[in-house]
């Protein structure tokens, strides 16, 4: 278990700044994702912080310990990758002892031939196997010990990586993007398992991923990266309900929040296409804003409705507990996402025109940098 | 399929240029081996299996053994080597690895017997450059300290080098202690900038996540990583560099015929320069025939070693 911090982290690769003075720190035994759409720089951040990359300036300290000088073997950091890196040529057994024999063999034991006439070997050989054995129980591969990597699933092959990364009790384990090479249905299974695992060992976990879901189902807190900085580091609940930007709230959530122009006036009220609706800023100011709203907060009224937005059927995503509709508004371009019940919606055609409410409580309201703005209920 | 005979037509091309062209020429070379053939001649007589008989009673013939043999056993695994060590050290390069690919296969591009000519002058007893500076090291203290190794506390006139500045520069083609090394010299230059090439290409395979995966496991030096992971996933290309730098070997004869004729005392007379001196030279095509196809065992052998590795050891996925 460790705790690890980031301070100032920034890397460049030539002239391109990929990460931007960057703060972070993980609390012991916590389970952290940093999530962020693909090249905002996250797998470097996990590079940088197994030792695998160097930081341009910025210090990554693990329980106290400054490590910039320290090399990735020796900071005692265990890491997955994406494209599981196992030793093609080791059967699963031996792909699971690499890291116990490197780390607590000498040298003069992992030395062929001669290593059979030193004493201490046999016995500390078989703790090892014992270690490899409880490890691959655990992830219930005893049965795959003999395989080689290529005659795996993806899935097996994933759980070696794991168990490899397991075995000799690192630290910390680092993931970049484990799931994503796994077919959908295994993805959610795997998802669960390693949530599991983390209760299970207890050690600080920090994983990577493009996946807002899995972000928001397996993670103590997230961090959410764009264009190589953290733009909120909170629990996904936090991070869902209270995005601190238009960003946050467009990348996270699925499908995608609804955003339409608003104007505020000078008392703090705020109408939005037209529409005066019963929500008003915590400090007034005029001017033009962005309202954000999910799709699940968001419902169909029935055709004699008033005071609500109407517009056209443009596109139905039915997936069998919710049925989502892309609706184009009646009055200009603007497009939304409504989630109905599937009996609600299940007569909706492409082309109908609906009427559409909302629940404005949910609503958030985004300055036009993006920037998020306080809002209160009118009562 | 059945109803017509079609497909005998679609396949008659590649199987009739395959039975002329590859097939019957060694089969025609294994019924040569049977007689007394001579160019020339307007018949022959069956002998059964003498020619073969006579590879193990004449002494030219176990020479012929031993030249070859000995020559691959020196080219193949130091030209291995050298291909692999090259390749390791241009491939952590930054920069300036296109000149030093560019210059080791130079050798493999250039016209062997030519530079069998080249290497003929160097190699020169009297004016030869190699001798030249050899004769001239004697009296440059350091370098005659180097090489007789009185730097190690050896004694310096009983060493090799010793001995020849005290006598004369050894005639490196011309004495039959020297010549099979100093053609096996010009096959190790000649080989290695091919293997390095086969290597650089099964390094570039690597993938660069599993350097990264040992270095997380605890392999902290170059040699672990080497043995974890370089090594292992060079499997394929050490099975086809080790087989193709074989077989070449074994057909070595440019040098041979360029710059020592078999000799001195048949101590470079290999396989493929008696198949020559026999078949053409002297027009035995008997003999020759059996030679090649002694030869034609040889390399299928190889080849099937070969076959055997790429399906049981070295093939991963």
């Amino acid at each position: 278990m460790a705790e690890i911090q980031l301070k100032g982290i920034s890397k460049s690769f030539d002239d391109n700044k990929v990460i931007k003075s960057l703060d972070l720190s993980v609390a012991k035994g916590e389970f952290i994702t940093v999530v962020g759409p693909s090249g905002c720089g996250k797998s470097t951040l996990l590079r940088i912080i197994a030792g695998l990359e160097s930081q341009s300036s910025g210090d990554v300290i693990i329980d106290g310990r400054e490590v910039n000088k320290v090399r990735a073997s020796e900071r005692d950091l265990a890491m997955v990758f994406q494209s599981y890196a196992l030793y093609p040529h080791l059967s699963v057994q031996q792909n699971l002892m690499v890291p116990l024999k490197l780390r607590r063999l000498s040298r003069l034991e992992r030395f062929p031939l001669l290593n059979w006439f030193l004493p201490k070997r046999r016995s500390k050989m078989i703790g090892l196997k014992e270690k490899v054995l409880q490890a691959a129980e655990i992830l219930q591969i005893t049965h795959l010990m003999e395989r080689k990597p290529g005659q795996l699933s993806g899935g097996q092959q994933q759980r070696v990586a794991v168990g490899r990364a397991m075995v000799r009790e690192p630290v910390a384990f680092l993931m970049d993007e484990p799931l994503s090479n796994l077919d959908a249905a295994l993805r959610v299974h795997m998802r669960a398992e390693i949530s599991e695992l983390h209760r299970k060992l207890k050690t600080t976990f920090i994983y990577v991923t493009h996946d807002q879901a899995e972000a928001l189902t397996m993670s103590d807190r997230m961090a959410v990266m764009m264009d190589g900085e953290i733009l909120q580091h909170d629990t996904p609940s936090e991070i869902y309900n209270n995005p601190v930007n238009l960003q946050v709230a467009e990348f996270i959530g699925s499908p995608k929040i609804n955003v339409l122009p608003a104007e505020s006036d000078s008392k703090g009220g705020i109408t939005c296409m037209g529409l005066p609706i019963s929500l008003s800023m915590k400090t007034p100011k005029q001017g033009s804003i962005m309202l954000g709203f999910r799709p699940e907060h968001t419902e169909l009224l029935s055709s004699n409705s008033n005071n609500c937005f109407e517009g056209k059927i443009t596109y139905k995503e039915n997936l069998g507990s919710d049925i989502y509709l892309h609706v184009n508004l009646k009055e200009d371009q603007h497009k939304m996402i409504v989630r109905s019940e599937p009996d609600k919606a299940l007569d909706a055609k492409i082309g109908d025109m609906v009427k559409i409410g909302w629940m404005v409580d949910k609503v958030m309201a985004f300055e036009r940098n993006g920037q998020s703005l306080p809002t209160k209920s009118k009562s | 399929m059945g109803h017509t005979r079609s497909h005998f037509w679609f396949v008659s091309p590649a199987v009739i240029l395959m039975f002329v062209i590859l097939i019957l020429p060694v089969f025609v070379a294994g019924t040569f081996s049977f007689t007394d053939y001579n160019l020339g001649s307007t018949d022959f007589k069956w002998i059964g299996w003498k020619n073969y008989e006579s590879l193990g009673k004449f002494s030219s013939y176990s020479k012929m053994f031993t030249a070859s043999l000995t020559y691959v056993v020196i080219v193949v695994p130091v030209s291995v080597l050298l291909g692999l060590g090259s390749a390791m050290l241009i491939s952590s390069l930054r920069f300036g690895g296109e000149f030093y690919k560019a210059i080791f296969f130079l050798p493999v591009m250039a016209t062997l017997l030519a530079m069998a000519y080249a290497w003929e002058f160097a190699l020169d007893p009297v004016m030869g450059v190699i001798n030249k500076v050899l004769d001239d090291g004697c009296s440059v203290g350091w370098f005659y300290k180097f090489f007789t190794g009185s730097w190690l506390g050896f004694n310096p006139t009983e060493s090799w080098y010793g001995g020849l500045c005290s006598d004369r520069m050894p005639n490196w083609l011309g004495n039959k202690k020297y010549a099979l090394g100093s053609i096996s010299f010009i096959g190790i230059w000649q080989a290695f900038g091919f293997n390095m090439v086969l290597y650089l290409a099964g390094l570039t395979s690597i993938p660069q996540d599993l350097y990264a995966a040992a270095e997380i496991d605890g392999a902290n030096s170059t040699w672990e990583k080497f043995k974890l992971v370089t090594w292992p996933m060079l499997g394929p290309t050490h099975v086809f560099v080790v087989t193709i730098t074989s077989i070449r070997s074994f057909q070595v004869f440019d040098t041979v015929e360029a710059l020592t004729r078999g000799g001195p005392s048949k101590s470079t007379y290999v396989m493929v320069y008696a198949m020559f001196e026999k078949g053409v030279k002297q027009n035995l095509i008997g003999m020759g025939s059996t030679l090649t196809i002694v030869f034609l065992g040889f390399v299928l052998l190889l080849t099937l070693t070969q076959v055997y590795f790429i399906n049981r050891k070295v093939h991963y996925s």
